[in-house]
């Protein structure tokens, strides 16, 4: 007993005091989002470069939403975190960013070396109360919301479009992410295409759409889908498209990545559809929060982030795609089995034509029909309550029956203690 | 035959109970990402597990040493606690009884994310700092109603009046206190910790909510933050197998010597 | 003796005073207030006027005495065995019962679908079931056992002595006396049941949607006002009725000597 005591005490006294904090820098990211023997390299460059140490505490998160409101509602001290790009904007929005200075003495700027002018673009459209989301944040990694489907079962034509999921043949065959803004910026693309081919509206103004007309049409799309689905999945969807449970999974690109290379292990063809009627971007990108401490080390953790050899290292490691412009990253994915794209947009003029992977960076093409999703802010509420309303509840009569059941021996049993003991007059205390 | 059928019976329900363990054992041995693919066999994942080639081990290991601390010291706490006021819950009537029972059943109730949420603001409020001690006061907040439900069936079938009668037969109010009182009672205080134990083991939101930002992890934490990207590092299904496989040694270890002093004892 | 036992209890009602009534009490300010920090009791109304969240709540009830239904009916056996000395020699075993708990329940539940999975049971309430039961069946086990492991043989062998047959003595003598255990068990079961979400989203791929999964979502997407007025709702209706089967105890406490 007393030595817990102790070792509790001991544990209470390290946490609070000891080292100074701002030889700490605590960075908040995303599980198996970095390659961690670049965390110790970084305290030597940060040494080399400012000629002060720093120790990285690192942690991880799970939900955008939960990290959000430790840090809104208990000013969590971290100094740079990566959120995804709708809460960056809600943080921005809600001033709960500083920006990130460029002076780094006499330490290169790899942040703006390497700016990608695509990311640069997006970010600019982020709505942060008229403040430019390019101050306050740089991006990390990005991919895109597609189709990972099984080549065996499902045709390249068949999943070019959104409405496979309403598609009878693939019944019990599709996974759709358990995520209500996902799922609804991609069906209002699809429930749109008309107006967006007649030029009547953008994809980008498609993602500022939350009116309750938006919200019924797909609400009635997703109902139609509802009796074809075999999951509504957070994580594992991805998993199951390996063991073929699934052959149509709602995913990001990243986890469309791993998924066809794992299934090629087992032998499954797995591949990436983009459909035809567009579909969205995503970014997670690092940023400073207003309650930081260290916020000096925190823009050299970023700029460092943003160094060509390091954003290859962390690509390596997690799979996902980074959303550095540098040409040393473009030249890293390069396959000369693959077909040359257009990807000038995200690398620059020169990258007219490059044999890169159209999973890891969609074509100029296929980025026409894109867009970045937005906040909801205050409808959020309304999106989540549609989302209840697709995926429904299961109450039926056995519920009813079993609950009446046992309510009624509940009284039973009671009204029998209460009267059935005055009948006997049965006293059992001593 | 009874025997027969009972133990039988026992059986069936442990091997339900163990398949998927088993499950996992099996597919400790293969490379594959994903739990329930075989690409082979291959003891890899144990290599990686000890040689450090894993990223994250260091992590890793650290959130393993603190989950066992964080549940024996809580369970630990949860269980004097929740046996104080267990006697002191029996000897209560009427309304101050049902206010307590109510109230140690709030944990029980509320689902793992409002205990979290709420204990996160109840921290935020007193400007408590968060780490290792506000983890572990939360694990005890809900453990404690566990011991409380497992000591109170123990109290109910205990004479009432066996105190008073130690007391009466010259006994220190002490001496009735650990020599008669406790030793009926510490079958419900053991299990009583060893659901504390189990509870803190496994929980992820409440730790999560109150770790503040020292860096802490559990294993819990590690796991369910784990499986958002890129899918649940397969390496852990070695060291689930491990840890299952290292309690299962020290059971049978157990149960050895008490054989041995059983017999000792009936001889 | 002026220190009364029943003061035992003051330490922890201080203790749960602070770390669970100050907390509610915290929580349940968002529960009364609105988005701009307005009170109101929209959040209230709304859930009884929601019927998918109605609805919800009791397909979670059903699954809560489903689930503490069969855990009964096969804890109680098992308990009852494992405290027979004549079947059962060894202290340990009942230990384990209790370690597959100790495997981190994502990985287990997650191992428990694959098993399913491979072996082409589809997922839905029986997986849930079993699922639940599987987590929940420590829980009874052991209070029950404790209870059957010290209890006083010379009641049994009076009835016996009497003419009562082995069925008699078991629903007349055994059972009620074994009652403090079972009522244990069934709070400790029913009520976490209740508020159980990460099972039944592995083991039904998330088709059925249990109460628990609701606050979950709520409180995930940053809509703290209305998960807490969920929670506060499922406290209020559960917290009472498990008061009512407390009355019942005091009967059965009565019945001891």
């Amino acid at each position: 007993m007393k030595k817990s005591l102790i070792m509790l005490a001991a544990a209470a006294l390290l946490c609070s005091c000891a080292q100074d904090r701002s030889q700490i820098l605590k960075v908040y990211n995303w599980s198996d989002y970095i390659d961690e023997t670049v965390i110790g390299e970084f305290e030597t460059w940060y040494e080399e470069q400012t000629g002060e140490p720093v120790k990285v505490i690192y942690q991880t998160f799970d939900i955008n939403e939960t990290m959000l409101s430790k840090i809104e509602k208990g000013h969590e001290d971290y100094d740079v975190v990566c959120p995804s790009d709708y809460i960056i904007e809600r943080m921005l929005a809600n001033d709960l960013l500083l920006p990130i200075d460029r002076d780094f003495g006499e330490t290169p700027n790899y942040i703006d070396e390497n700016m990608s002018p695509y990311v640069y673009d997006c970010f600019s459209k982020m709505i942060g109360g008229g403040k430019n989301a390019n101050d306050y944040a740089v991006g990390y990694m990005w991919g895109t919301t597609g189709l990972i489907y099984n080549a065996k079962y499902v045709s390249e034509e068949e999943v070019s479009t959104w409405d496979v999921l309403r598609n009878p043949k693939f019944a019990d065959k599709i996974f759709i992410k358990d995520s209500a803004r996902d799922v609804f910026s991609q069906i209002i693309l699809f429930l749109r295409q008309d107006d967006i081919r007649g030029g009547k509206v953008t994809p980008d103004e498609l993602m500022l759409d939350s009116s309750d007309e938006a919200l019924a049409d797909v609400e009635a799309f997703m109902k139609q889908v509802k009796p074809l689905v075999a999951g509504w999945e957070a994580d594992f969807g991805k998993d199951q498209m390996t063991q073929e449970r699934g052959w149509i999974s709602l995913n990001w690109s990243g986890d469309a990545v791993w998924a066809i290379e794992e299934a090629a292990e087992m032998g499954v063809d797995l591949r990436y559809s983009l459909p035809k009627e567009g579909f969205t971007v995503w970014f997670d990108g690092w940023v400073i929060p207003k309650y930081a401490q260290n916020t000096k080390a925190a823009k050299y953790w970023i700029n460092f982030m943003s160094r060509p050899d390091i954003v290859i290292r962390n690509v390596d490691e997690t799979g996902y795609v980074s959303a550095s412009g540098s040409t040393e990253v473009l030249e890293a994915f390069v396959d000369e089995e693959l077909d040359p794209i257009d990807l000038t947009y995200f690398f620059g003029a020169d990258a007219d034509s490059v044999r890169v992977d159209p999973v890891l960076y969609p074509s100029r093409a296929d980025i026409e029909r894109s867009a970045m999703e937005h906040d909801w802010g205050e409808k959020t509420p309304d999106l989540v309550a549609m989302w209840g309303r697709v995926k429904g509840e299961n109450a039926n009569a056995m519920t009813i029956i079993v609950i009446g059941v046992v309510l009624a021996v509940i009284v039973a049993v009671g009204l029998y203690r209460r009267f059935g003991k005055k009948r006997n007059g049965r006293k059992r205390r001593r | 035959m009874k025997k027969f059928l009972a133990q039988a019976y026992l059986w069936i329900l442990l091997v339900l109970l163990y398949a998927p363990l088993f499950f996992i054992g099996i597919f400790s041995f293969t490379e594959s990402r994903v739990l329930g693919n075989w690409t082979g066999f291959s003891t890899k994942l144990y290599a990686n597990l000890f040689s450090g080639s894993m990223q994250g081990s260091g992590s890793l290991i650290s959130a393993v040493e603190n989950t066992l601390l964080i549940a024996v010291v809580s369970a630990f706490v949860s269980m004097m606690l929740g046996t104080i006021a267990a006697v002191g819950i029996h000897n209560l009537r009427g309304r101050k009884k049902q206010a307590v029972s109510f109230l140690n059943n709030i944990p029980m109730i509320n689902p793992d994310v409002i205990t979290g949420v709420s204990l996160f603001l109840l921290f935020v409020f007193l400007h408590f700092s968060q780490g290792y001690l506000t983890v572990i006061l939360a694990h005890i907040s809900f453990g404690t109603p566990y011991v409380v439900l497992s000591v109170l069936p123990k109290l109910r079938q205990m004479n009432p009046n066996i105190y008073e009668a130690a007391l009466d037969l010259g006994a220190t109010p002490r001496q009735a206190l650990w020599k008669v009182l406790v030793p009926q009672l510490r079958p419900g205080m053991v299990s009583g910790f060893f659901l504390a134990f189990t509870m803190s083991l496994d929980d992820f939101a409440v730790t999560f909510f109150t770790r503040g930002t020292i860096g802490l992890d559990t294993l819990s934490t590690y796991i369910y933050t784990d499986a958002r990207k890129g899918g649940l590092t397969p390496e852990l299904r070695p060291l689930m197998t491990l840890i299952f496989l290292i309690i299962l040694i020290l059971l049978v270890i157990i149960n050895v010597r008490q054989e041995k002093m059983n017999k000792s004892t009936s001889k | 003796m002026k220190l009364k036992r029943s003061h035992w209890s003051i330490p922890y009602v201080v203790f749960m005073a602070i770390f669970v009534v100050l907390p509610l009490l915290l929580i349940l300010v968002y529960a009364f207030q609105d988005g701009s920090g307005h009170f109101t009791l929209s959040n209230i109304t709304r859930f009884f006027s929601d019927s998918d969240a109605l609805g919800t709540f009791a397909v979670s009830i059903e699954v809560a005495i489903e689930n503490t239904l069969i855990c009964i009916l096969l804890g109680y056996p098992a308990a009852w065995i494992l405290a027979n000395k004549d079947l059962n020699r060894s202290a340990v075993t009942i230990i384990l019962f209790i370690m597959p708990m100790w495997i981190n329940a994502l990985m287990r539940t997650l191992a428990t679908a694959e098993l399913f999975n491979t072996l082409g049971i589809t997922l839905g309430k029986g997986t849930l079931l079993f699922g639940m039961v599987y987590d929940y069946l420590p829980f009874m086990i052991y209070p029950i056992y404790n209870v059957l492991n010290k209890m006083d043989k010379s009641y049994a062998e009076a009835a016996q002595d009497l003419g009562a047959t082995p069925w008699q003595v078991f629903w007349k003598i055994t059972v009620p006396l074994s009652m403090p255990g079972i009522s244990s068990g069934v709070l400790m079961v029913f009520m976490p049941t209740v508020s159980t979400f990460a099972i039944s989203e592995f083991l039904t791929n998330n088709k059925i949607k249990l109460f628990g999964t609701i606050i979950q979502e709520n409180i995930n997407s940053s809509m703290w006002n209305y998960g807490a007025a969920l929670a506060f709702i499922m406290l209020i209706i559960i917290g009472i009725s498990t008061l009512f089967t407390g009355d019942d105890e005091r009967e059965a406490e009565g019945g001891l000597i």
